[in-house]
């Protein structure tokens, strides 16, 4: 039997981050093909949702995303079962998504934001749900929480010749989903496209590492304990 | 199937290789190439900057037929009607006024050199006058001054590969991470190899971030600042004695300058520690290889050349030159800002910086061009306002790739004197708030639809080429700049870009060498480079030989002077402008890409610190107007821990939130450069939040509208 593996995630070096939001629209553009995002002419009409978020402060800058937490937090306050493990993945089913923000509100990295839903570029009407607008009722557009999918579970119906807005390998991408060539294999669009090489995805088996306890004795050495 | 064209990224001074994506003949995608500055690696401009190819009329629309004003209107003409009237009515202007009447401009952004060097022959050649200058005016135009009279070249003496290898970086008023993020690499690998980083800016940048020492100097104080890094040199004895004494010239003046700038009385003006000063000059003066890094945070200032000079003077004192990864790099802005002075769209030099006032170098040129040339140095763009509204002595002006309106200082006052001129012509890709004010338009090729060459920030010649068709009725720019000539009785026609290339370097013994051949052959051909066996020059000055007249770098000081708007109680807080890294320039073309438009619009944002934020009771986010002496504009609060208190910062990129409504138009008098970086501002609260709103959106209509955005769309 294969050995199982903990989930992948991806991580910035704060080091290298400058913030310069590649990666923030690499991911839209990728999650977004549906959207109008692919076509090479016409205008896109959503906003740019990231799922992924550059966070400045006074002393870091890096994009904040989903740990793909193996015990994740946010699926046990789902209370509709959204959110669950898939592959490797700790994925929102957005259908089923009723927007209630608990995942939004336990996760500890504040990885989950809430969003509008878009189809055809245009907002996504609910059914039934009303709201008071100027010129009266309307159907009130859909929300749901929005997170790191590893770019594992993106669809993509649209004829993939038609060209989009990059990155460019993402056009073409072997799998027909979002990974891309990069960083010695497949790498979700946020990793392939930072120009400073600041963000990788990280594979970790299960267990301690060699190098990882090498690392935590080399810190014990230098506090010379 | 598509097929790939391998061309140079139209977005800032980096340089790097890209791939557009063609399919049907229509730009589909870009991916990154292996070019010598970016090894593979683009930034989101780079990634997502291609879609305003295609005219997808966000902001502005695509210009696609010529347009001459009638009856108050712009009306679409055909090509012939276009070049005969633009012919008649210059030939006019310089009968009746002279040709020092005529201003006209290079352009730093698409067009590139050939384009250029076309554009400076027309001025000079044809129109008689040497009225030709551009954008380098308002950004690096001091570090061309300046290095030129230090070092003899106004450029980067090092490569943008070199960074990385260096031992101490020394970082003043430039913030890689949003107007060159390729370059913010090398500075990003410098610190992962150990070398030790020093920024010296108001604002805690990026760079700051990760630097060793954070200097956070008050705006405005950069020459007390330099100067007190000169006294410690000279104090401690930490500068190169043999090397200032072999190679160097000025020292006595030199020392006697810096006296008084002690880091305690530095501290004074500065707000930097003195401690901080010594230490970081200890450093740099004992690191075996030093390199300083500068951006606009030294040259949109009333004193900039002297900053300038200063700056080299540090890198000359300890020996930095001559070496690769030391010296001194002005990183340049524009994709081709290196190129149009390259070219000579300058007033004061022809192509390769051959002084227009040196009668062997005007004989040369006269030669080549069949005419007498001018000797008389011309007028700066920045001081077209004053010569137009208070002297009276420009009539026309051939503005060429630029939009002053948007870019240049003090808009009200710009407007003002294109609308007092009595021609003006507009040659661009895009509709801009400039060509409102045109009586022609003449509608160009864009970056992507023709060919030719750009110059790196690092003296890189590097070749674009042409990917998809061009949309109506448009030219290249050479072309159109040709045929008025022609009209105007100087016949001048070139097959294609390469002639053009080839007769600007047969004139410029600095460039001779770099053919296009050469260009394909390596990539790119970094000048000088002088005959055609040489492979070019990654870095200047070898064997500490410098470019002045007599081969010895010369050092620089003198007195600190203060901006020249303060702050005071009806206008209590300064305003710099700056960059922010989806958006490049006027943003006509960003602004018309689709996922960087969405990414930030307008009306654009304020940065102000969370104390100034709290007294006036601003909330992140909220619409704030912003009021100086010259103009009152409305943005977005950003409330930033990154900011110091009293000062602020707006990007000038937005057209609702256009900071040069507010800025100064106070000069350096050396390099005529603006003071962007310092002017007195005050913020007042919006209490009604909802109908700012809705201001903002009718605003943004309006300009669409005026831009004629949608009307016709593709």
């Amino acid at each position: 039997m294969m050995k199982e593996r903990p989930n992948s995630f991806v991580i910035a070096e704060v080091g290298k981050c400058i913030g310069c939001k590649a990666c923030e629209l690499a991911c839209f553009a990728v999650h977004n093909r549906d959207n109008g995002v692919a076509a090479a002419a016409g205008t896109v009409t959503m906003p740019v949702i990231p799922r992924l978020q550059v966070i400045r402060t006074d002393s870091f800058t890096m994009p904040v995303q989903c740990r793909h937490c193996e015990n994740a937090p946010c699926a046990g306050v789902c209370p509709v079962q959204a959110i669950r493990q898939k592959d490797g993945v700790i994925t929102i089913d957005e259908e089923r998504c009723i927007g209630c923000k608990a995942c939004a509100m336990i996760c500890p990295f504040g990885a989950i934001s809430l969003d509008k839903v878009y189809s055809s570029g245009e907002e996504h009407k609910q059914p039934t749900l009303r709201e008071r607008q100027k010129d009266g009722l309307e159907r009130k557009t859909r929300v749901i929480a929005y997170k790191c999918d590893l770019c594992k579970d993106i669809t993509y119906t649209g004829n993939e010749a038609s060209g989009e807005i990059g990155p460019a390998g993402a056009a073409t991408g072997g799998n027909g989903r979002g990974l891309t060539e990069g960083g010695g294999g497949l790498v979700p669009a946020c990793v392939s496209v930072c120009p400073e090489q600041a963000l990788k995805l990280v594979d970790p088996g299960l267990g301690v590492s060699r190098s990882r306890t090498a690392a935590g004795l080399n810190s014990l050495r230098s506090l010379e304990i | 199937m598509g097929n790939k064209v391998l061309t140079i990224c139209p977005y800032c001074g980096s340089g790097c290789h890209m791939n557009l994506l063609v399919e049907d003949g229509k730009v589909v995608g870009a991916e990154p190439a292996n070019g010598r500055t970016n090894e593979g690696n683009l930034c989101l401009k780079g990634h997502y900057g291609w879609d305003f190819l295609n005219d997808p009329q966000i902001l502005t629309s695509r210009l696609r037929k010529p347009m001459i004003r009638k009856e108050g209107v712009l009306r679409e003409v055909s090509w012939e009607e276009a070049i005969q009237f633009t012919a008649q009515k210059l030939t006019a202007i310089k009968e009746k006024y002279g040709p020092d009447a005529i201003m006209g401009t290079g352009s730093a952004r698409g067009p590139g050199n050939e384009a250029n060097y076309v554009m400076q022959k027309f001025m000079r050649a044809v129109i008689g006058t040497n009225n030709i200058d551009h954008c380098a005016r308002v950004c690096h135009g001091p570090s061309v001054a300046g290095l030129t009279y230090s070092l003899g070249d106004g450029a980067m003496s090092n490569s943008i590969p070199e960074i990385e290898d260096t031992d101490l970086l020394f970082i003043f008023g430039y913030n890689a991470a949003v107007t060159h993020p390729i370059v913010a690499r090398r500075i990003v690998k410098a610190k992962q190899k150990g070398a030790t980083i020093i920024v010296s800016d108001p604002r805690k940048t990026e760079s700051a971030r990760i630097a060793d020492t954070w200097l956070p100097l008050k705006g405005g104080t950069n020459m007390a600042l330099v100067n007190a890094f000169g006294h410690v040199l000279i104090e401690e004895e930490l500068y190169d004695k043999d090397y200032v004494s072999n190679y160097v010239e000025g020292f006595a003046d030199y020392k006697e300058n810096v006296k008084k700038y002690t880091p305690e009385y530095a501290e004074s003006i500065t707000g930097v520690k003195a401690g901080d000063i010594r230490k970081v000059m200890r450093q740099y003066a004992t690191s075996n290889k030093a390199m300083i890094l500068y951006g606009m945070g030294v040259c949109q200032f009333a004193q900039a050349v002297d900053v300038v000079k200063g700056l080299a003077s540090l890198a000359l004192l300890t020996g930095n030159f001559g070496r690769p990864s030391v010296g001194i790099g002005p990183v340049r802005g524009q994709n081709n800002v290196q190129g149009s002075c390259d070219m000579g769209a300058l007033p004061n030099v022809y192509p390769g910086y051959q002084s227009v006032t040196d009668s062997k170098i005007r004989k040369k040129f006269e030669k080549a061009w069949g005419v007498a040339l001018p000797d008389k140095i011309g007028y700066r763009l920045t001081e077209i306002p004053h010569l137009v509204l208070k002297e009276d002595k420009v009539k026309a002006y051939y503005i060429f790739g630029e939009d002053p309106v948007q870019s240049d200082p003090n808009a009200a006052e710009v407007r003002e004197t294109l609308e007092k001129m009595e021609f003006v012509i507009v040659q661009d890709i895009f509709m801009n708030k400039t060509a409102l004010h045109a009586d022609v338009i003449l509608p160009a090729t864009s970056w992507g639809e023709h060919e030719g060459v750009y110059s790196s920030a690092d003296r890189g010649f590097q070749r674009i080429r042409k990917a998809v068709d061009p949309p109506g009725d448009v030219k290249p720019d050479w072309q159109i700049i040709s045929e008025i000539a022609t009209a105007m009785g100087y016949p001048m026609s070139y097959r294609n870009t390469e002639e053009i290339w080839d007769e600007m370097r047969a004139l410029c013994p600095s460039f001779e060498g770099a053919s296009y051949k050469k260009m394909e052959e390596q990539g790119g051909v970094q000048w000088p480079c002088p005959t055609e066996d040489h492979p070019g020059t990654p870095y200047l000055y070898e064997g500490n030989r410098f470019s002045t007249a007599n081969g010895k770098g010369r050092l620089f000081a003198c007195e600190w002077r203060a901006p020249l708007e303060q702050p005071d109680e009806e206008y209590p807080l300064t305003l710099s402008t700056v960059r922010e890294v989806g958006h490049y320039s006027v943003r006509t073309m960003t602004g018309n890409c689709r996922a960087l438009s969405q990414l930030s619009d307008e009306p654009g944002n304020i940065q102000i610190s969370p104390v100034d934020a709290s007294s006036l009771g601003l909330e992140d986010g909220q619409l704030v107007r912003i009021i100086s002496r010259r103009g009152r504009v409305m943005a977005r609060a950003q409330v930033s821990d990154r900011v110091k208190k009293g000062a602020t910062y707006m990007t000038y990129h937005f057209w609702i939130g256009a900071c040069n409504e507010l800025t100064g138009d106070a000069l350096d008098p050396v390099s005529k450069t603006p003071e962007y970086k310092y002017c007195a501002i005050r913020l007042e609260k919006i209490p009604d939040q909802l109908r700012a709103e809705q201001q903002v959106r009718e605003q943004y209509e309006s300009i669409r509208k005026q831009m004629k955005a949608g009307a016709g769309q593709a």
